[in-house]
């Protein structure tokens, strides 16, 4: 659903980014590139654990990008739905980074990644039931708070359904930011993948989603393996599928900031452009 | 802040969860292949089957995720390491750490916290010479590590009072400093990895003559590399660990009289250029 006008004011300051802006995740090996080229990119996304750690040789860096770029983070340890306390250090480690770089929001993902003292290190679904939506919710609501800034959670791609599930996946997600008062970082690529190793419709999943509630859009490439099942690996162009799907959601809910995600068998830098010259060609 | 509402089932799926996905991957077939049929069976019965697989399969898309992940985290951190040992048996050395060492906080570069010391009492199979250069080039990731994990630190710069006690003092290294020593040239291979994409085991490079020093050092956004001489390694060396008044005696004393007779101006020039490159982050008066 479009965003009324009052909704979409108070999306452009949550946002508080250019109206469609073209985004790129920040990766290591494309640092030379950008401090000598300052290509045409709107802003980066920076994986937020890579900067809450002392180091300093990275945050020098991070510095000098932020110099000509407006940066927001995206967290892969929140932990969210795990059964432990929110960290509180982790939290208070996050606060300062954000406030650090300025960013504009700070998004995270809604699943597990750790338990029973143990880091998976990995974006791990649950059952999708009522009662760890009120749990899920409550957490983002106070991790939203904590930060002082609009707080999004991105949507999973999933390789296991759970015969325990009593909602769908986008109900699940949806319920949870609108119950947190929180804000949406939809992955247009996640819905895809999950639509196709669960076989349901990728359109239902769009349609279900409150786009008043929007901070930005994910784009990436994803990996079929032999058996069919698709894994989202970050390392590849996007396929012609998901440019698609993000055709219908901006059609749906757009404009909104596109951020293109790529991780693993990094391209040059001006392959990774390329991708976002698409972006703004198809929409 | 307290974890209200969590569901008890929750602690246990999770559980279970972890037990699938932290299960060791298998090598008996020559590559690494997940063994679903020991996932915990009433985490099987909850997982719906998918229209092309069944659902152990898709568990394992998770137990093989979570290895493949640490391991590609701990190649790079230990990049020369892991192309000397060949990627299959650094997997395994990998496969033992995790085990033993099971990630424990959000940063997954930390999950490599330790590696070395495991590689250095765990290297089967080789010779001498090899079994020496692989625990150099653990050192050597290693180094390069701690410099790129180091926290900001300023400086030192001796002040007007402290010059006039300096050789009563010990100087602090700073913690973006490592001391290296290689017996082949592996900084210089190590410098080629870091775009090169293959991933077939490197031949170990002929020794050198005779070993080379060198100071790693974080500077703004960059780790340099700078050459040291043998004895300038040494001082650097005794410098931390001692007042400058007998880390210099130390030194003398293990020279040779032809050495001790340039040693002053030597030394002099080290020291000074030391501080000049940011080695030291303070110094400690009255040990």
């Amino acid at each position: 659903m479009k965003p009324s006008p009052e909704a979409s004011r108070l999306l452009d300051s949550a946002r508080g980014l250019p109206e469609g802006a073209l985004g790129v995740g920040l990766r290591i090996l494309h640092y030379p590139y950008i401090i000598e080229h300052t290509p045409n990119v709107d802003y980066f996304e920076i994986v937020s654990e890579n900067f809450l750690g002392p180091a300093h040789t990275p945050r020098q860096r991070l510095e000098r990008v932020r110099q000509h770029y407006p940066v927001v983070l995206h967290g892969v340890g929140l932990n969210l739905l795990g059964t432990a306390a929110l960290d509180e250090a982790y939290l208070e480690a996050l606060c300062r980074l954000a406030d650090e770089v300025g960013a504009p929001f700070v998004t995270d993902h809604l699943c597990w990644s750790g338990a029973h003292g143990e880091s998976h290190h990995d974006l791990l679904p649950v059952p999708y039931v009522p009662e760890l939506v009120e749990f899920a919710a409550e957490r983002a609501y106070e991790v939203q708070r904590r930060l002082g800034r609009p707080f999004g959670l991105e949507n999973l791609s999933s390789y296991v359904e759970f015969r325990s599930s009593t909602l769908t996946e986008w109900e699940f997600y949806t319920s949870v930011v609108r119950e947190a008062g929180c804000w949406s970082l939809l992955d247009v690529n996640n819905i895809y993948v999950s639509s196709q190793n669960h076989g349901f419709d990728a359109d239902a999943y769009l349609a279900a989603i409150d786009f008043s509630r929007v901070l930005q859009v994910h784009l990436a490439g994803h990996t079929r393996e032999p058996d069919g099942t698709i894994v989202d690996t970050h390392d590849h162009p996007v396929a012609d599928e998901v440019w698609a799907l993000y055709r219908r959601a901006w059609d749906m809910g757009g404009p909104f900031p596109t951020m293109l995600e790529w991780d693993a068998r990094l391209p040059p830098f001006p392959e990774v452009l390329a991708q976002l010259a698409k972006a703004r060609e198809i929409r | 802040m307290t974890a209200r509402g969590a569901p008890a089932w929750l602690a246990e799926f999770q559980a279970r969860f972890g037990e699938m996905i932290r299960m060791p991957l298998d090598r008996s077939s020559g590559t690494l292949a997940a063994t679903p049929a020991l996932y915990p069976q009433s985490l099987v019965k909850d997982v719906q089957n998918g229209p092309q697989t069944r659902g152990e399969a898709r568990l394992a898309v998770y137990n093989r995720q979570y290895w493949f992940r640490l391991f590609e985290a701990l190649k790079s951190a230990f990049p020369l390491t892991s192309r000397l040992t060949g990627y299959w048996a650094f997997n395994e050395y990998a496969a033992r750490f995790f085990l033993s060492h099971p990630p424990r906080g959000w940063d997954i570069e930390r999950s490599a916290d330790g590696f070395e010391a495991l590689f250095a009492d765990a290297i089967e199979d080789e010779d001498g010479r090899r079994r020496q250069a692989l625990v150099e080039a653990a050192r050597i990731d290693a180094g390069f590590r701690r410099v790129f994990l180091a926290p900001k630190t300023a400086s030192y710069r001796p002040s007007s009072a402290d010059a006039t006690r300096l050789l009563d003092g010990r100087l602090l290294p700073s913690a973006a400093l490592q001391i290296l020593e290689e017996h082949s040239p592996l900084l210089e291979i190590r410098a080629r990895l870091v775009r090169d994409e293959v991933e077939s085991r490197l031949e170990l490079p002929p020794a050198l003559a005779r070993s080379r020093w060198w100071a790693l050092v974080g500077r703004d956004h960059a780790i340099l590399q700078i050459p040291l001489e043998a004895r300038e390694a040494e001082l650097l060396g005794l410098l931390g660990a001692f007042s400058i008044r007998d880390a210099l005696a130390r030194l003398e004393g293990a020279c040779s009289p032809e050495e001790r007779a340039a040693l002053p101006a030597k030394t002099g020039t080290w020291l000074a250029q030391s501080v000049e490159r940011g080695f030291w982050s303070g110094i400690r008066f009255g040990e």
